[in-house]
């Protein structure tokens, strides 16, 4: 049992490393620079001019923080979803099926070092929201906001591999992509508080990641303590699993319907 | 240039747009940035803006219009010819005898009037389910700075796809140039929010004057001199990157023919 757990972890963490490394795009220095550095400060600078533009400069706070927590998902969805969707279009599907390897251990590795990087993209967003926007964090526990961000990626990387799921079954992945992504926008509290969308919508916020990460990095920015804010981090992180959970299930019903039916890589 | 030759490259010219419009119309990543990526910047301008001042409704019905303009001709017009570099058809395109500005100058006008989907698409979820008042105060100068808009975009596609064919590096900052224009070119909030220091970088794009002449004949703010300003600045932008755009094509073609690089990226 201990050579097979060791076996295990073995596979996910080499498969993490190797789908990670395998992202070139975004291994190109000048490509990395452009999506996950400059593309997310545009994006939160520009929902801060048009949230203090709507309600007025002492709410800036308020844009920053959703809008750079938020960057989560770029690493999350587009992310995780290609180095999933990779598979299929590189030709390796077929042999990923017909090892007998761990398939949970394969599939939810290739989420861990995007989990990393997106921890990486959100203090980078923060960091600018210090530097150009005033964002002050002198009263915020540091490690909590980690542990928040942490509980983030890893609940936008459980939706990235729902999604790059549908993507091994799909030929429009960059539609469902963006369309989670900008979805996000206002579903998660990033832009638009939860309170002010109508019942049914809100219900479907709390139902999606970063709704509840925002808001607890948002209490936590504002001087809360983790003991406070915990429910929301625990939230959070259950939200991350049940997405898990359902990319997992996905994924395996698709290796099985596809197995049955002689579809692996058929478009 | 005979007058035979005028119609034969305008046949182009229109062959190319129809194409173009087809192919187009079915591809979903265009259908996003046309309708769905526009439709929800505008919800979320319009909770935004609109609980202050209603009236904001046709700002936001323009402004995020002009998102879906801009980041149509940045990805679809922006990659016209890099796509035929991907297909493999660029090569012969170069080899014909029709200038190749005239073909991205058909594919640019199909997509940019396509994009104008965008608007409305924003007029109608405003209108419908919102149910906001939404008005054009100068119906006919609005008219005309639309006109003045697709000329200006179009022409701007001109110079945008070369330099992407030119230098694959500058591609890779697609992604990174969509949202700095939505803000230096004041399409959801005014350019005095900015830094002083920006404000020439905003004058220096032809999408800041279309916005500008949009918003003002729109919400009725427009007057002669402001018009003949907006006007103006679109119609020099373009003639001018016209101008640039068929230098640029001529260097980066002869270029790209001596070095046997036109397929590869």
């Amino acid at each position: 049992m201990l050579r097979s757990l060791s076996l295990n972890m073995r596979l996910f963490l080499e498969g993490a490393f190797l789908s990670y490394v395998a992202l070139f795009r975004w291994l190109r220095p000048m490509t990395y620079l452009a999506s996950k550095i400059v593309m997310p400060l545009a994006s939160i600078l520009f929902f801060t001019f048009l949230g203090t533009y709507a309600t007025s400069a002492s709410n800036a706070s308020f844009y920053v923080i959703g809008n750079a927590i938020q960057i989560a998902s770029v690493s999350g969805i587009y992310g995780v979803t290609m180095s999933i969707g990779g598979d299929r279009w590189e030709g390796t599907l077929v042999y990923l099926f017909g090892t007998p390897a761990n398939r949970l251990a394969m599939f939810v590795g290739r989420a861990f070092f995007h989990i990393f990087d997106g921890i990486l993209g959100v203090w980078i967003g923060l960091g600018w929201g210090v530097i150009l926007l005033g964002l002050d964090l002198s009263h915020t526990d540091l490690s909590a906001l980690l542990l928040t961000i942490l509980a983030t990626t890893f609940s936008t990387s459980g939706l990235g591999l729902l999604l790059g799921c549908v993507s091994l079954v799909s030929l429009d992945t960059m539609f469902i992509n963006n369309l989670a992504y900008f979805s996000l926008l206002i579903f998660s509290g990033a832009n638009v508080p939860i309170a002010s969308l109508p019942t049914w919508l809100a219900a479907i916020s709390w139902g999606l990641p970063l709704t509840r990460g925002i808001a607890a990095s948002r209490e936590l920015i504002a001087g809360a303590s983790l003991a406070q804010v915990a429910p929301l981090i625990i939230g959070e992180a259950a939200v991350g699993a049940v997405y898990v959970f359902l990319g997992y299930a996905l994924f395996r019903w698709f290796e099985f319907q596809a197995r049955r039916r002689g579809t692996l890589e058929a478009f | 240039m005979t007058a035979s030759t005028f119609r034969q490259d305008l046949r182009v010219v229109a062959s190319t747009f129809e194409v173009t419009l087809k192919m187009i119309a079915v591809d979903s990543f265009v259908l996003f940035g046309i309708l769905i990526q526009p439709l929800i910047i505008a919800v979320l301008a319009i909770w935004m803006l609109t609980p202050k001042d209603p009236t904001q409704a046709i700002f936001v019905v323009i402004g995020s219009g002009m998102t879906g303009l801009w980041s149509t001709l940045l990805f679809i017009g922006g990659n016209s010819i890099t796509r035929e570099r991907w297909t493999g058809t660029l090569e012969s395109l170069v080899a014909q005898p029709t200038p190749l500005a005239y073909i991205v100058f058909g594919k640019n006008l199909a997509s940019v009037l396509q994009s104008l989907l965008s608007m409305l698409v924003s007029y109608a979820l405003a209108a419908l389910l919102f149910r906001l008042e939404l008005h054009i105060a100068q119906p006919g100068a609005f008219a005309v700075s639309l006109v003045l808009t697709v000329f200006s975009f179009v022409c701007f596609g001109l110079i945008i796809a070369p330099v992407f064919l030119l230098n694959p590096a500058v591609q890779q900052w697609q992604n990174a140039m969509e949202f700095p224009v939505y803000i230096l070119a004041g399409f959801l909030f005014p350019i005095a929010l900015l830094p002083g220091w920006t404000t020439p970088f905003s004058y220096l794009l032809a999408p800041y004057w279309a916005a500008r002449a949009l918003h003002a004949t729109s919400s009725g703010s427009a007057t002669p001199g402001e018009l003949a300003l907006c006007w103006g600045m679109m119609g020099m932008f373009g003639i001018l990157y016209l101008v640039f755009s068929r230098f640029l094509l001529r260097v980066i073609l002869r270029k790209a023919r001596a070095d046997a690089t036109l397929g590869l990226e």
